[in-house]
């Protein structure tokens, strides 16, 4: 395998894996938020909130995957 | 039907005259989707996605030591955003009125969930203070999203192309360590250089797990600025990068049958865009909120 193929395997691989935690997290994140809407909707409010920034923090981990695999696709040599 | 409209013979007449061109329509779009299949290939040119995001010059300016001056199209849509955001507050400012109107409602819409939802929600105390700085942020990283969603003619040969001021790493990791900055500040100034530094110790551990919590909060001190930075960064540019690939589906699949479905696609994640632009801009003022606000009364 020359480099460029490995480069390319390397990149969706990151992307890959690294999708799967921050999916499974946002999964669990936004059920539990819907499972408090519901049992109590007043404070609906405060735990919509509290779940975008939740969504923020754990989005962010998929995110650096991303990145890494921008760097191996255009910066690595 | 209890009640007979006087005119509804006459709708009836027009209702069915539009069923006839309604199936004359869908039959035309089906044969034209139909030939397309068959038509050889889209126009044969390469398409490659970092074109999209890699900077020519449009007005060349010499360099400075190692920094390049030139003003590329990162920095006119850094104008552009700071233009629109001037004008939007200046008109917004001289037409006040105690009856607003739809776009006066709009802008105070935006302003009540920036103070009220955003600074108001996470800041305890200090609300008033790092209002400002919170606002601002919001204002700033809404508007440069959402202009990147507008095609303007800044491409390489001047065509409509994306491009988002906070697709550009150099921007989002300013605006982060202001927020890093600002943290530092509002830490200080509140509790004295001292007490600040000492509150990132718990006060009931022992001793060495103390210095390791101090070490640790350090390093997260430091990581906010890259996460925070580069969260808005990547959003903006997976965004763009998935919109010039369902944009350009006829160039890669060299078809224009599969390219005119796939544009169903393309207003899909479009819209999704909208919604990331709008989430994003919340999500890095709430997170300069919270990272503020927890400077403010951090007690471990």
């Amino acid at each position: 395998m020359d480099a460029s193929a490995a480069k390319l395997l390397g990149a969706g691989l990151s992307m890959g894996l690294g999708a799967v935690g921050p999916g499974i997290g946002l999964g669990f994140l936004i059920g539990k938020a819907l499972e408090a809407i519901a049992r109590q909707p007043e404070v609906s409010g405060d735990v919509r909130t509290n779940m975008f920034i939740g969504i923020g923090v754990t989005e962010a981990v998929a995110l650096y995957a991303f990145v890494v695999a921008l760097i191996l696709i255009f910066v690595a040599k | 039907m209890a009640e007979v409209a006087p005119g509804q013979g006459s709708t009836a007449v027009v209702e069915r005259r539009r069923s006839k061109l309604r199936r004359v329509w869908i039959g035309v779009v089906l044969v034209a989707l139909v030939a397309l299949l068959f038509l050889p290939g889209g126009a044969k040119e390469t398409f490659e996605v970092s074109q999209e995001f890699t900077l020519h010059p449009i007005v060349k300016l010499p360099k400075v030591g190692p920094v390049d001056l030139s003003i590329t199209k990162a920095v006119i849509y850094l104008w552009i955003t700071v233009g629109v955001l001037a004008v939007i507050a200046l008109v917004v400012n001289r037409s006040l009125k105690a009856q607003p109107g739809r776009f006066q409602y709009a802008i105070e819409f935006l302003y009540e969930l920036a103070h009220d939802g955003i600074a108001g929600s996470v800041m305890k105390s200090g609300c008033d203070t790092w209002f400002p700085y919170i606002g601002s942020v919001f204002f700033f990283v809404l508007t440069a999203n959402l202009i990147g969603l507008i095609p303007l003619p800044f491409g390489e040969h001047g065509q409509l192309a994306f491009y988002a001021a906070t697709g550009n790493l150099n921007v989002t990791v300013v605006l982060a360590l202001f927020t890093f900055l600002f943290t530092q500040y509002a830490g200080v100034h509140n509790k004295g250089p001292l007490a600040y530094v000492r509150s990132w110790m718990p006060k009931g551990a022992p001793p060495f797990l103390r210095e390791f919590i101090f070490v640790i909060h350090i390093v997260s001190e430091v990581f906010r600025v890259v996460s925070l930075s580069v969260r808005l960064f990547a959003n903006m540019v997976a965004g763009h990068a998935i919109l010039a690939v369902f944009f350009a589906m006829a160039l890669i699949f060299q078809n224009y049958a599969i390219a005119v479905v796939l544009q169903g696609g393309s207003v899909i994640i479009f819209l999704f865009e909208i919604f990331v632009a709008v989430i994003q801009a919340f999500i890095f003022a709430i997170l300069s909120a919270v990272y503020i606000g927890g400077a403010l009364e951090q007690e471990h």
